[in-house]
């Protein structure tokens, strides 16, 4: 390949016509430039009416929303019950819980430095708190054989700075 | 015939291709609709009242307003066109909403076409965050979370209540792999045991790479129009037997997973949406009354609780069904002889309208003769985005 004034390049070839099944129409067009594109973008990024619930972990609070018509709890909560279109209110719960399912997980995705901090396979559970009506999904740590349904657990508070406030909580196993 | 049933009048594709590095997201457009215009019989798209863009992600195709842009490409200003987006039901949300401006007398013909460029042009673990963004993503993707896993989740309480096997999983990877191999627009056909895909590397544990759909690039356009309009304007109509898009449904369910608790292992939404579509179709007995299905496996669980879900067994009796052959070519009722999600790929604006066409050229009998399904009248195609959170289950008949 000749020297390109083109920075992002990645490669310019002629692609063979494979992916015609009979004759060739686009021949003039087979002449390929591949180039690097870059988009990145970053948000100041409102928790919204969820806020509290962040702000309390870092209190080692944990909180879920409860309605005060049908009286279902929700963790994570939800400022709007979607039942009954009631307003919700804060109601803190005991933050142990019982694993209804999981996954463990050898890929996962690593949107943030809490992620790509974690030992893998990261173990994403679902917790049904006591006191709640649905399930929470997060990061178990414990031993992976060790993990199935049924199993006790608790929310543990992070004591090393987050990037991401979902990370100031993980779950545990419940030592009883 | 029923009233503006909107009939099939024409359809195209690109093959299915993990890297089609000769094209972007227009380019692929493009070829999907002219191998759509030549099947229609068509000369060009002059009589054709309305456009309809199919596609998911502005971050896949780097590109916002891609309708506004396909729809210019393909010369069809000043034309109507509108964008449809469902997450993974993207295509057959697309079809449903062209089948009703279709009856609605809003348009008597209608292009739908749908792209999506989600193979290698982007590394798959940064195309697995581009999905999680499809997650609850304060709650679900934030923590790490993976489609993968909450499927795999769903399936570990399948397996846990109805005791559901990695075996019978397997055969739904190892069957659409197989189908595959007779469709020569398939992304990736193989020839593997049920062993292979229990020794794959695990994903998110049940599920390991084997049990996993593709990354694809492709396209895919179908013409819809009245028979009236098939009869003035498709030189091909009257040649091949009248194929009508009779009945759509759709259903919906909760974002995330833990809000369905207890109810944890099947999908609400796609029983809601099946329900619709049997009534509007009058039928009774899905298994005996349909002769074809394309199931959405975006991973190979979600066909053993598709077929539940669609009414073909009843609930947690999926997995020995699927095992015992039910659903293989030779079975009751044959699906996914495309290769499915698994094996003929996933460019997902594609996907509903390509699970169409492989049904539609079913009743036809179009398809390679190693996959033809005799005699088949009826087809079904089953889609659906998040893990179950738009379920789109549309109906094709013959009408002869």
């Amino acid at each position: 390949m000749s020297e390109s004034r083109v920075t992002s390049l990645v490669e310019r070839k002629n692609i063979e016509s494979k992916w015609v099944v009979e004759g060739d129409p686009w021949e003039a067009f087979r002449q390929i430039e591949v180039i690097t594109l870059e988009l990145t973008q970053s948000y100041r990024h409102s928790l919204g009416k969820y806020s509290r619930f962040f702000l309390e972990l870092e209190n080692g609070r944990f909180l879920g929303t409860s309605c005060p018509t049908c009286h279902k709890v929700f963790a994570p909560p939800r400022p709007l019950c979607p039942d009954c279109l009631s307003i919700t209110a804060w109601q803190e719960l005991p933050g142990t819980g019982t694993v209804q399912t999981f996954s463990i997980m050898h890929f996962p995705s690593l949107v943030n430095d809490d992620v790509r901090r974690l030992e893998t396979p990261v173990t994403l559970a679902y917790v049904l708190l006591d006191g709640g009506s649905t399930l929470f999904p997060h990061v178990l740590k414990a031993a992976p054989e060790s993990i199935h349904i049924g199993m006790r657990v608790r929310v543990a508070y992070a004591a090393a700075p987050v990037q991401h406030p979902i990370h100031l909580m993980y779950f545990v196993p419940l030592e009883e | 015939m029923a009233d503006r049933m909107p009939m099939v009048i024409g359809v195209g594709l690109t093959p299915f291709a993990s890297n089609r590095e000769d094209c972007n997201v227009r380019d692929l457009a493009v070829e999907a609709v002219l191998d759509c215009v030549r099947d229609a019989g068509i000369e060009n798209l002059d009589a054709v009242q309305h456009g309809l863009t199919s596609y998911e992600s502005d971050h896949f195709n780097r590109q916002m307003t891609l309708g506004a842009i396909l729809h210019d490409t393909l010369g069809l200003n000043p034309t109507p066109n509108v964008r449809v987006e469902g997450g993974g039901a993207t295509g057959a949300l697309a079809l449903r909403t062209a089948w009703a401006y279709v009856k609605s007398g809003l348009c008597d013909s209608i292009l739908v076409y749908g792209c999506e460029t989600n193979g290698k042009s982007i590394a798959s673990q940064t195309a697995n965050q581009l999905f999680a963004l499809s997650a609850d993503v304060d709650w679900e993707m934030m923590v790490g979370g993976t489609y993968t896993a909450f499927y795999a989740a769903m399936m570990r309480v399948h397996m846990e209540q109805y005791g559901t096997k990695r075996e019978q999983f397997a055969h739904v990877a190892v069957r659409n792999r197989r189908n595959a191999a007779a469709n020569p627009f398939a992304q990736r056909p193989m020839d593997i045991s049920i062993d292979d895909v229990l020794n794959s590397r695990p994903i998110a544990e049940p599920y390991t790479l084997l049990d996993c759909s593709l990354l694809s690039d492709g396209a895919a356009a179908l013409l819809l129009a009245t028979e009236e309009w098939a009869k003035q304007h498709s030189s091909r109509f009257a040649e091949r037997p009248p194929v009508a898009f009779t009945a759509t449904g759709c259903g919906t369910d909760t974002m995330r997973l833990g809000d369905r608790y207890p109810h944890l292992t099947n999908f609400a939404g796609k029983r809601a949406a099946a329900q619709q579509a049997y009534r509007s179709a009058g039928i009774t007995n899905p298994l005996e009354q349909i002769d074809v299905a394309e199931l959405y496996d975006s991973y190979s669980g979600v066909e053993i609780q598709a077929v539940e879900d669609l009414g073909f067994v009843p609930e947690g009796q999926g997995g020995p069904a699927v095992a015992d052959g039910m659903f293989d070519h030779d079975g009751a009722l044959p699906v996914n002889t495309s290769g499915g999600l698994l094996g003929r790929g996933a460019p997902v604006g594609a996907t509903g309208i390509a699970q169409a066409i492989e049904v539609v050229q079913q009743l036809w009998g179009e398809v390679t003769p190693e996959r033809q399904v005799h005699h088949a009248r009826r087809g079904l195609t089953d889609t659906h985005a998040g893990i179950g959170t738009i379920c789109v289950v549309n109906i094709f008949e013959r009408q002869d």
